[in-house]
């Protein structure tokens, strides 16, 4: 909102002032403004929730009071129009230069920086290995490349943070992590950092290639569980990069309402290559590498639905992954299907399914869900609305059905994935909403 | 739901399945050292923190001197979906009729979203010669 303020002021030339929630205008007026926008837009704020609301709870919000100066919401807007312009927000120009980070910290003792470590947000409240100088030197052993190189400019809140390879070394001793874990933790590197968004979004990290075995990944059983080092240092990793990298505090600007619990490791675990059923490619194959390649694939995503017990004869299990899918919001046709590879098994020789493409086409075909479903959520009304206003199909047809008329979200086939892993000690499966992105070639950080 | 309670309900117990697949082993890698220092004396440890650049400052436009007569836009960001947002303006439409009657209002619901851009709705404000905007609604 601060960006479409600020274009439209220096483009037209004309005031333009926001009206938001009031937690929404402390981000604005706070973090946002001081590392990304850098004008003082005005702002009018109104109670939270506004979105969802009954109707007259919105329109009842215009002749309540402004929550910023406690005037009448009307009055508020008209002063933030027509009031004079203070000494503040007439400043232009460079701003002081931030304090740059030092290298390394104070001396102090370690219960002193653990506390600051704590303090500043730099951890996941769980013990870390301090990041000596010794620990990071020996970190770095484990790559080629040079410590100050950028890996990328973190941007995603403001503050163009550039992250090295010093900076994610740090981080990997932070987690507890060993030097060969190093160009694995640097190739998610460049998909840091993780999801940070109002709705209380997570990731998922799948791990594929022979690396699995030289590290020690759990693919078997508890593979997504807290029983092994590989899987919970990498994992780990990730949520102190981001966290440093992105800045991200807690209410400043981090703002997911829940939070998620997945963020404590990202869903971290290896794809089981061994167990896949003949003509079921590995992951990062499907998507284009060599089966020699050892590929790190990050997913973005919220939610996770169990099968909550073994396939049953009664009914298909791909029948029950289609009906827990339509509770999904379909939001970019997304969904991992993470399975055990006795559900492989049987997918394959009880049901057919040659392929996991032939798997996702059909849940492209076959998941459907009402219209008003469809429309109900929150992320589909911010990224699919704009899609329908733009006359694009199927969305702008979608969006004139009546409330109860079928749909078939999962319009790409190819969003679909579907990931083996576990131990083969029940037919289970998860079926969830994670986006998994383009796999990155660990062997390039080596 | 407790999913760790819930999968303990099944019965599955790692002890029984340990070592039984592939993979399902432990990393045999001896653990790192936890800590630098077992004493209280000062240790050096290296800073996690990296600087964050400033966005450099912009003046706002200088304000109207009154509403007489203005035209203002008020854009929809289809937060969540345009629909609260086309409640509220309505009403603020209807509270401007009332106590400012020579303001023009429009209400333009953009096409992108809260998370891309309109070069058209900037189009129509230039073109129609807009005097002030109000964006939003977030929340």
């Amino acid at each position: 909102m601060s960006r479409w303020a600020k274009q439209i002021q220096m483009q037209c030339k004309i005031p333009a002032i926001g009206i938001a929630s009031s937690n929404i205008v402390h981000y604005a007026t706070g973090y946002n403004f001081k590392y990304n926008n850098g004008m003082p837009i005005r702002y009018v704020a109104v109670p939270f929730p506004f979105t969802g609301q009954p109707r007259a709870v919105d329109v009842g919000y215009v002749s309540g009071k402004d929550m910023l100066t406690g005037q009448p919401l009307m009055t508020a807007v008209v002063n933030a129009l027509t009031s004079p312009l203070t000494a503040e927000e007439k400043i232009s120009g460079a701003p002081p230069e931030e304090a740059v980070e030092p290298k390394l910290l104070p001396p102090d003792s370690e219960k002193n920086l653990r506390r600051l470590f704590e303090d500043k947000g730099w951890t996941d409240y769980n013990w870390i290995n301090l990041p000596t100088e010794k620990r990071v030197a020996e970190m770095l052993k484990g790559t080629s490349h040079k410590p100050d190189e950028v890996i990328k400019t973190i941007n995603i809140t403001g503050g163009l943070r550039q992250l090295t390879v010093e900076k994610v070394a740090i981080s990997a001793v932070m987690a507890g992590a060993s030097p060969e874990h190093f160009p694995l933790i640097l190739a998610l590197s460049t998909q840091a950092p993780f999801g940070n968004s109002t709705s209380s979004m997570a990731n998922m990290v799948v791990i594929n290639g022979p690396i699995r075995k030289r590290l020690d990944f759990n693919c078997g059983t508890n593979s997504l569980g807290p029983y092994n080092r590989s899987n919970a240092v990498v994992g780990r990793a990730f949520t102190l990069m981001s966290k440093t990298a992105g800045d991200l505090r807690n209410d400043v600007n981090a703002w997911e309402s829940l939070g998620s619990n997945f963020q404590y490791n990202n869903l971290c675990f290896g794809e089981n290559e061994e167990s896949l059923p003949e003509g079921w490619d590995p992951l990062h194959v499907q998507m284009g590498f060599k089966p020699s390649d050892n590929v790190i694939t990050v997913g973005t995503g919220w939610t996770s639905i169990s099968s909550v017990g073994g396939s049953q004869n009664l009914y298909p299990t791909h029948f029950l992954m289609r009906d827990y899918m339509r509770a999904l919001s379909a939001s970019g046709s997304a969904a991992t299907i993470v399975v055990d590879p006795t559900v492989a098994g049987l997918l394959k020789d009880a049901y057919g399914f040659t392929t996991k493409a032939q798997l996702s086409q059909w849940f492209s075909q076959n998941v459907e869900k009402t219209a008003a479903s469809y429309w109900g959520n929150g992320v589909i009304q911010s990224t699919a609305i704009p899609f329908a206003l733009q006359g694009l199909e199927p969305y702008a047809g979608w969006r004139k059905l009546p409330d109860d008329a079928l749909i078939k979200p999962f319009t790409n086939s190819n969003a679909i994935r579907v990931v083996v892993t576990g131990g083969k000690i029940q037919t289970t499966w998860f079926v969830t909403d994670f986006r998994l992105g383009r796999g990155v070639k660990v062997d390039d950080w080596a | 739901m407790d999913r760790r309670k819930m999968l303990a309900l099944l019965g599955i117990s790692p002890a029984l399945v340990a070592g039984s697949p592939t993979y399902a082993r432990t990393a045999p890698k001896a653990a790192p050292e936890v800590s630098s220092a077992n004493g209280e004396g000062p240790i050096v440890v290296m800073n996690p923190a990296i600087a964050g650049k400033q966005a450099a400052r912009v003046p706002l436009v200088p304000p109207l001197d009154n509403l007489d007569g203005k035209r203002i836009y008020m854009i929809n960001l289809s937060w969540e979906g345009p629909d609260a947002a086309n409640y509220f303006y309505g009403a603020m439409t209807e509270w401007f009729d009332k106590h400012y009657s020579g303001v023009k209002t429009v209400v333009k619901v953009t096409a992108e979203g809260m998370f891309g851009s309109d070069p058209s709705i900037l189009k129509d404000i230039i073109a129609n010669k807009s005097d002030a905007v109000i964006v939003g609604v977030a929340g």
